[in-house]
């Protein structure tokens, strides 16, 4: 739906997709967290209703404060496509909670992904780590320069979640990278 | 500054009874700009086949893009372009205001874009001037096409010293859109308003001009557009929003708002008022506004009850659109400012330049002797070839699946595949060979559009609609004419060979380097087909390896020749060996008799084996089982058409399926995980060749 369109009483979900809101001026979702929508979206989540953001829309809710920390350009100072591993760090959350595995394989395609925040709340809010296949987390692994290798957060109480990686486009067999569905298992959790 | 020559500001004196206006010259020389007017290349582009059964919308009806019906209602629009000469003054903004020039394209069909792809040569890295346009040109490129949210599923780079100063930069953009909701560029009564949407401002003036000329060196920036892909997203969406309200769709390019409406009128007249323009700056001067190329407008025409609808829609994202005049039947082109006619021109003078058929001298072959090159060396200079290096670093700055229907990514396979909104599944690859061409642009001609059909073949799809892009030097010069001729001959003798109509295309000349050398010739074909049976997703694993076609020892224009000299027959291309090696591997695909596909081309079958060794697997050759050649060198370096390499775990019934097709296959060895190549008893460990494969591209860009 149209950002403007939005009747904050008729759902008990958002998620604010990826894309580049307003272009990306100024500063990587900065233009749409200053919007009357995300007014309406911080109300919604104040009310404990599930907010996701993906990629773009992960910066928005930290542009908005709704999430701890920032967006950073990534280390190569590029956009990076990349199918990655992520380990799955946090199961009090809307969307990890009764996910049956706890490395999943999605793709990130972003230039502002590098997450930074104070270590020890990162830690604490952490939900998405990069990782290999086994959900071994390094450096090697870390494909835009991300405190902790993050690769999404969420508020302490779980409702409101963040993360670069895209699910929605590994829900698809036939998109998807040697047809693994992990993204769909991930968005299943909006149903609560 | 002005491209016309003397002669044709000659004709048209004559034809106008009078000597034009100063603002007069300046659409005079926008709408015969090479760019706009094709007035060297059209009496050759005639001879394409644009005409078929799928064919919705063809090359003749002077018409943005051309359509091909795929069934179900639906059809898909195919376009390529090129933006070499602003991609060689500013590479960032050249190379994205040539994806948004070829979005608009598309959506001035009516049809939602789809998919991108980029071709992209340059220069040799060693130069650090190439570095910097390779690395503005790919990140100008993921710039606006990530933003807009279009994925760039595929393309080619490739590097040549004839691109050190001129870089081609080509885009090809594939749209889908209802068949019965095709919207024509042209208009066909009068009394239609023309509506404009967007700023107009002072970027890219005389820009179709400049490009149609030599680069000169000197500061040309003002020629260049600014790209800016937020009001690129808002133009695509509303104009999808709004098409069915209009009569017709054009997108503001080359020319500007001069060529947009006298070929919007196609032979009718237009009324523009000049002063109710929007635009970015005060104080622009009339002719500036006539012909300056700002991007993210269109030109719209519109029943008057329906302007209201139109641009309503338009401001509810806050972009201005105007009603800036009206379609007439008196068959003139007027320009009023300030309530002053400042240009009339007949519809009929603007659109029909004088064309040429400029004279043609072939160049003179010399005979080479072939080079004494040991094997090792041969093997590891072609494979650590720029060319067949990993190209992740530049589609890994694309967002190849925005959209999620890139079936077939970047680096899987040959070409790259894509889903479509009727559930099948469409294939797309665009296929160049300067070096080639260099050679023998006839047989050069024809390579190129059997290779981008091969290319096809090896995901499981059979080409449908193809548009070509012929890029060449200075088309006065008899050697670059006759090079044209040559390759326009190639391309259309494999198009009728093929049944694949050329629904579009598009000309660049004046490709030149500071010294006034030529670029090598580079027509470039791209290809659209259906994946009719079953995908393949070519994947590496053990198994036997099969040469399907005869390798034959034509070695000129290979990267071998290019490597250690020229010498050797041009290897022809014969299409009948193309058309039967590409049915036995679609015959192989629907059986699932096989793991792995892939055309033979650049670096012959060394060069495809790269594929398979950069996967972490060892490749074992026997020489002896390549057919078609006794020279070694021929057997692992020949480029010549209609072969393929594939995996297989029943080799026995990929011979049997090409003998029952008229050809030939030859089991030539083995795959097995490892990390060696070996020819006959030779035998070389290729870590190293599979690293710099990766590694290349990040390396030498990281400085």
């Amino acid at each position: 739906m149209r950002y403007k369109d939005l009747d904050p009483d008729r759902y008990s979900s958002v998620v604010i997709p990826g894309g580049f809101s307003f272009g990306d001026y100024l500063r990587a979702g900065s233009i749409a967290a200053s919007t009357e929508t995300m007014e309406m979206i911080k109300e919604m989540a104040n009310q404990g209703k599930t907010v996701l953001g993906i990629c773009n829309g992960f910066q928005i809710l930290t542009e908005s404060g709704l999430l701890k920390g920032a967006l950073l350009p990534n280390l190569k100072m590029r956009f990076i496509s990349k199918w990655v591993y992520v380990k799955v760090v946090r199961d009090d959350t809307r969307l990890t909670k009764n996910l049956p595995k706890k490395v999943l394989r999605m793709p990130i395609a972003h230039a502002e992904g590098r997450f930074v925040l104070e270590e020890e709340e990162a830690r604490r809010l952490m939900v998405f780590q990069y990782s290999n296949e086994k959900g071994e987390v390094s450096e090697d692994y870390n494909p835009n320069g991300s405190v902790l290798n993050i690769a999404g957060i969420a508020n302490e109480e779980g409702n409101v979640i963040g993360l670069m990686p895209h699910p929605e486009r590994a829900s698809f067999s036939l998109t998807s990278i040697d047809g693994n569905v992990d993204g769909l298992l991930l968005l299943r959790g909006l149903r609560w | 500054m002005v491209s016309l020559s003397e002669y044709e500001l000659d004709v048209a004196r004559k034809r106008l009874g009078r000597d034009p206006s100063p603002v007069e010259v300046k659409v005079i020389d926008a709408l015969w700009s090479e760019h706009c007017s094709y007035k060297s290349s059209k009496i050759f582009l005639r001879s394409f086949p644009s005409e078929g059964p799928r064919v919705v919308m063809g090359i003749e009806d002077w018409q943005d893009a051309g359509a091909v019906d795929i069934g179900d209602g639906y059809a898909i629009v195919l376009k390529v372009e090129s933006h070499n000469h602003p991609s060689a003054v500013d590479p960032f903004n050249g190379a994205a205001t040539g994806v948004g020039g070829i979005i608009r394209d598309i959506i001035s069909k009516g049809a939602t874009p789809i998919a991108l792809l980029d071709m992209i040569r340059v220069g040799e890295l060693k130069d650090d001037k190439n570095k910097w346009l390779l690395k503005n040109i790919i990140a100008g490129i993921g710039f606006y096409g990530n933003s807009i949210g279009i994925p760039v599923v595929g393309g080619e780079l490739s590097f040549d010293e004839s691109f050190s100063d001129n870089p081609l930069v080509d885009v090809a953009c594939v749209g889908i859109v209802k068949k019965d909701k095709i919207k024509p560029s042209v208009v066909k009564e009068p009394g239609l308003k023309l509506v404009l949407v967007g700023l107009t401002g002072i970027d890219g003036l005389g820009g179709a001009s400049f490009a149609s000329r030599k680069l000169s060196g000197e500061n040309e920036i003002g020629a260049v557009q600014i790209a800016d892909p937020f009001a690129g997203k808002i133009v695509m969406d509303v104009t999808l929003e709004i098409a069915d309200k209009v009569e017709a769709i054009k997108d503001l390019g080359g020319g500007g708002l001069a060529v947009a409406v006298t070929e919007m009128a196609n032979g009718l007249g237009a009324r523009v008022y000049v002063d109710k323009v929007p635009l970015r700056v005060k104080d622009m001067s009339p002719e500036d506004i006539i012909i300056s190329e700002t991007q993210e407008r269109m030109l719209f025409a519109v029943r008057e009850e329906n302007v209201e609808y139109v641009c309503k829609a338009f401001e509810y994202y806050e972009y201005p659109c105007a009603v800036i005049g009206e379609v007439t039947s008196d068959s003139f082109i007027r320009f009023i400012y300030e309530g002053k006619e400042i240009a009339s021109l007949p519809s009929q003078l603007l659109l029909s330049p004088p064309l040429y058929a400029w004279p043609i001298r072939e160049k003179a072959r010399k005979i080479n002797v072939k080079p004494n090159v040991e094997l090792e060396q041969a093997v590891r200079s072609v494979l650590a070839h720029p060319d067949l290096a990993s190209k992740e670093w530049a589609y890994s700055q694309f967002d190849y699946e925005v959209g999620t229907s890139t079936v077939v990514k970047p680096g899987e396979a040959d070409s790259a595949v894509v889903s479509l909104p009727n559930g099948k599944l469409l294939a797309i690859k665009g296929d160049a060979n300067p070096d080639l061409c260099a050679e023998d642009a006839y047989e050069c001609g024809k390579a190129i559009f059997a290779e981008a059909y091969r290319n096809l073949a090896v995901v499981g799809a059979r080409g449908i609609a193809a548009v070509d892009h012929l890029q060449f030097g200075d088309p006065k010069k008899p050697e670059i004419y006759s090079d044209f001729v040559d390759a326009v001959r190639g391309i259309g003798e494999a198009a009728r060979f093929f049944s694949i109509p050329i629904v579009g295309g598009k000309v660049s000349f004046y490709n030149e380097n500071k010294k006034g050398v030529a670029i090598k010739p580079t027509p470039l074909v791209v290809m659209a087909g259906l994946v009719e049976g079953k995908l393949l997703k070519p994947k590496v694993e053990e198994g036997s390896l099969v040469l399907i076609g005869y390798t034959r020892n034509e070695m000129r224009g290979s990267l071998f020749a290019k490597l250690f000299g020229p010498y050797g027959e041009v290897p022809k291309a014969r299409l009948q060996e193309d058309y039967l090696a590409s049915e036995v591997v679609l015959d192989l695909i629907n059986q699932g008799t096989i793991l792995f596909a892939k055309d033979v081309n650049r670096g012959g079958l060394m060069g495809s084996l790269m594929a398979i060794l950069s996967k972490g697997y060892s490749a074992k050759v026997d020489p002896d089982r390549i057919l078609g050649t006794d020279d070694l060198m021929a057997k692992l370096f020949s480029e010549n058409g209609g072969r393929f390499i594939v995996i297989t775990n029943s080799p026995e019934s990929v011979v049997e399926r090409a003998k029952r097709r008229g050809t030939i296959a030859s089991v030539i060895g083995e795959v097995k995980k490892g990390n060696y190549l070996e020819i006959g008893s030779w035998k070389l460990n290729v870590k190293k060749e599979v690293e710099h494969h990766s590694n290349y591209l990040e390396v030498e860009m990281s400085d």
